[in-house]
């Protein structure tokens, strides 16, 4: 029986902490995102501010609070102010279920159980999937509430494109829960434990994901609602300072979100990069993973893998939007409806009778 | 009880992707572009009506400003129309490196044009990896002439001066690395499904109609007309040297970026020979210290501008003054086709048309 | 003589397993990733205030004025030249008679560089050959704080402007 502390005050402190860490990362990873981009365009990048730039997310941060916060006349006040809320507290809720590191590192303080997760909910995976589909009113609403031509466009294109690649998103990972049997993050990693990374055995589900994913961001190349070039800044044309900065740092953190998902679902989460191959020598991965150690070394060496893998995963995100022109609205959906769709349930199809077989082979 | 409505909305003159002060009345019905009214004059200076009042030589440094991306092929055309109207013959070697830095005035302006479009159209890191390479040609023009954009680098006459040393093969280097280059522009874009999607079969004009709307250059040529002035009405030597002229199937967004790109592939083909060729001698012939054209006298030269046919019509009175000059700018007959172009498609496809007809506002306003 | 045209033939879209692999998307992810790792080495940015690329000879900054560098003697023989071809009419020159008794020399010269679009036709109009009396410096960093401070008169002709330093105005 869980006290009224173990099941509010535990969670509560951690999610302080997460998303207190959360404001860090996004800060840096807007500061990574400039300098990688910058390197892929032979140029430097951010440098003036700190040594190497380094202090240069501070600036902006600073920048941002003391900016003039301008809302349009005609605008409809109260939705304009809810929706960039609405985005970042979406994005920050989806972060409860990402486990980072085992269940070996949880701490014990002051006879309180601290598991390195915030909670583990049997249907996390589908938890995720509903809380970041929410995420879409604020971008919609905040598009409508300004009362202005290019972010009405700009949300509209998001309406449509989140809706659409909500579905492949879905799609795309029964598979995964179809091997693992369990809808938990953690217990889906502890799978990949005893198994294999599922990466190995869901190539597919893996890309479609992942792709999914970025188009849910409005990640280029699927920027849509925001293009530059073509919307001015869509959706948030006539958002500044502070409540601008609430919808970046709701796209970075569903960035982050997508990027961890990915990992705990299909890279093994928290454990050490042994390429899924760690089952054949079990000594290496118990060595990387910190098993000499006690839950401190546990939670250290879990939440290290755990961020290397998020930040790969990241990178490629700046990768493709360094690289990529971005697609037209009327594709993008093309895209999403032919072409990701289709593929993602014929995948299931093919990974269920590939079950059946298997079980029929073993039996 | 409900009742749609077309949205009337204003791309430009402040806007990202409009290269310079264009401004767009695009009509919407959803994304879909009902109507399209370009609306010019942001940058209107009355050049044609500043160049009467300034002698023969001093209008040259106001051509740089019209097409401020190929500056230098504005200040061909000009004097080109001058040397016409007094019967000049520039020396051979003048002519030589005309075509030399038009060819890679050519090549600049190309980039330019792929860097921007690109990057309308998202692909963002091509932007600085063409800049990189114009840098290069940018670097040649300032050691020939000492200026980076605003070249006045033609005389009446003949050019204002012989190559600096080392000129040749620094201009060698570059063209030596130059199809590297092109080749990752390339494998960044030319199968690149994305782009291929953006670009096939948006903005098709067919000969007829790119003809009857007067389209010049690359984008007349998109569209499978090889009309091309160097080859038509040679001036200068381009009749002495050998180059293809590219053109187009279908007339789509993505042809005119296949002739662009072999435009400078030819470019760099034509510089090679001009350098292998280049005569020695004067770059300047005998020219009276105060040009005077007879009263009446008329001209009309016309060259290939990277953007098209760029021509001068100029009319003396008599005096060191034209009576009346016209800059016919590639870019704003371009211009005009593109409501055309854009009927029926979306947005998103006006930024990649915008970029498609290479349009300088500075040529377009004048 | 006869055109010859070269068709662009559309480039062949690439084999199916190359599409499926997602080949022409990774080929161009890869041209990046290069520069990437390229670019941490030799990036081709300069630092601008802190590291300037060197100028060519010919280049063309503000125009100046100058003695000349040997023997020091005033260049200028106030022949308006450099006025007259000026196409932004910015140069304006008042003699005096020189104080050796031949010639004459500029009282008052000024160059509006508001005006001035650094043609450098005045350098080529200069008679006092070789060494022009106007020449095109190589200072092109011209910003100022007030409209006045652009037309530059004989002494920052000659001498140059005091570096303006960017800043707070006191």
């Amino acid at each position: 029986m869980q006290t009224f502390l173990e099941a509010f005050l535990v969670p509560a402190i951690q999610a302080v902490v997460v998303v207190l860490l959360m404001l860090l990362a996004v800060a840096y990873i807007t500061l990574l995102e400039r300098k990688v981009i910058a390197f892929m365009q032979v140029r430097i990048g951010p440098n003036r501010v700190g040594p190497r730039g380094l202090l240069q997310p501070i600036a902006d941060v600073v920048k941002l609070l003391l900016k003039e916060d301008i809302v349009p006349a005609k605008a409809d006040r109260f939705v304009f102010w809810l929706a960039p809320i609405l985005v970042t507290m979406t994005a920050i809720a989806a972060l409860a279920v990402i486990p980072w590191a085992g269940t070996d590192a949880t701490l014990h303080v002051l006879g309180y159980e601290i598991r390195p997760v915030i909670t583990d909910v049997n249907v996390g995976i589908i938890y995720v999937l509903s809380i970041s589909s929410i995420g879409v009113f604020g971008i919609v609403l905040g598009g409508w509430a300004s009362h202005s031509k290019y972010p009405l466009l700009g949300g509209l294109r998001s309406a449509a494109q989140m809706i659409s690649y909500e579905v492949p998103l879905g799609l795309a990972i029964i598979g995964a829960l179809m091997i693992a049997e369990t809808a938990s993050t953690v217990k889906i990693v502890e799978w990949q434990a005893r198994h294999t990374w599922l990466f190995w055995l869901q190539p597919v589900g893996v890309l479609l994901f992942y792709i999914a994913g970025v188009a849910e961001n409005n990640r280029a190349p699927f920027d849509l609602p925001e293009a530059e070039s073509e919307l001015v800044a869509g959706f948030h044309t006539e958002y500044s300072g502070m409540k601008f900065a609430f919808f970046f740092l709701g796209e970075y953190i569903s960035m982050i979100v997508v990027s961890a998902l990915v990992v705990t679902i299909y890279f093994g989460g928290w454990l050490p990069i042994t390429f899924g191959l760690g089952y054949l020598v079990p000594a290496i991965p118990a060595a990387l993973s910190g098993a000499w150690g006690g839950p401190g070394v546990h939670l250290a060496f879990g939440v290290f893998w755990f961020a290397l893998k998020t930040f790969l995963v990241l990178y490629v995100y700046l990768w493709l939007r360094a690289t990529f022109p971005r697609y037209r609205y009327d594709q993008l959906m093309e895209v999403g409806w032919k072409f990701m769709i289709p593929v993602s349930l014929a995948w299931i199809l093919f990974t269920g009778v590939a079950l059946l077989a298997f079980d029929a082979l073993a039996a | 009880m409900f009742r749609t409505q077309e949205l009337e909305i204003n791309m430009g003159p402040q806007h990202p992707a409009t290269h310079g002060v264009l401004r767009l009345l695009l009509t919407l019905d959803g994304e879909t572009i009902v109507g399209m009214k370009p609306i010019i004059g942001y940058l209107h200076r009355g050049v044609e009506k500043l160049s009467e009042t300034r002698t023969y030589p001093q209008i040259i440094p106001y051509t740089d400003r019209l097409d401020y991306v190929a500056s230098f092929a504005e200040n061909h055309s000009y004097v080109g129309a001058v040397e016409k109207l007094l019967g000049i013959d520039p020396p051979p070697r003048a002519k030589y490196l005309r075509v030399i830095l038009a060819e890679f005035q050519r090549i600049a302006s190309h980039l330019l044009w792929l860097a921007t479009h690109a990057l309308d159209i998202g692909a963002m890191t091509i932007f600085l990896y063409t800049f990189r390479e114009r840098e290069k040609i940018l670097d040649l023009f300032e050691a020939y002439c000492g200026a980076r954009l605003t070249y006045n680098a033609v005389r009446i006459g003949g050019m204002p001066f012989d190559l600096p040393d080392g000129w040749v093969d620094a201009a060698k280097r570059m063209l030596d690395e130059f199809p590297v280059r092109l080749q990752q522009y390339e494998t960044l874009l030319t199968n690149n499904r994305i782009w291929r999607k953006r670009t096939e079969g948006i903005g098709v004009i067919d000969a007829d109609t790119a003809l009857a709307w007067g389209l010049t250059g690359p984008s007349l040529r998109g569209s499978g007309i090889d009309y091309d002035v160097r080859k038509h009405l040679p001036y200068e030597v381009y009749d002495e040297l050998d180059f293809d002229v590219p053109v187009g199937e279908r007339g789509d967004t993505y042809d005119r970026y296949l002739v662009r790109m072999e435009e400078m592939r030819q470019s760099r083909r034509i510089i090679l020979q001009a350098l292998e060729n280049l005569p020695d001698g004067d770059v300047m012939t005998r020219v009276p210290k105060r040009i005077k054209a007879p009263a009446g006298a008329e001209a009309y030269f016309m060259t290939e501008s990277p953007r098209g046919e760029m021509s001068v019509y100029l009319q003396a009175d008599g005096s060191d003054k034209p009576y009346r000059v016209r800059f016919r700018s590639p870019s704003f007959n371009n211009l005009q086709a593109l409501p055309v172009l854009s009927k029926g498609h979306m947005v998103a496809d006006v930024i990649a048309l915008i970029g498609t007809i290479d349009i300088v506002l500075g040529c377009v306003d004048r | 003589m006869a055109i010859k045209v070269k068709r662009t033939p559309r480039p062949e879209r690439p084999p199916l397993w190359k599409r499926l692999v997602l080949g022409e998307l990774i080929e161009g992810l890869m041209v990046t990733l290069v520069h990437n790792f390229r670019a941490l080495r030799e990036p081709f940015t300069v630092q601008y205030p802190d590291e300037q690329l060197p100028l060519e000879p010919r280049y063309r900054g503000v125009p100046r004025l100058r003695s000349h560098p040997e023997t020091g003697e005033e260049l200028c023989i106030s022949c308006h030249q450099c006025e007259r071809i000026c196409p932004d009419r910015c140069i304006h020159i008042e003699d005096e008679p020189h104080p050796s008794g031949r010639g004459k020399r500029p009282r008052v010269f000024t160059i509006d560089y508001e005006r001035c679009c650094l043609c450098g036709l005045c350098v080529e109009a200069c008679p006092t050959k070789p060494v022009t009396s106007i020449y095109m410096s190589h200072d092109f960093e011209l910003a100022r704080y007030r409209r006045d401070e652009f037309k530059a008169d004989l002494r920052e002709l000659y001498f140059g402007k005091d570096k303006v330093v960017y800043g707070r105005r006191s």
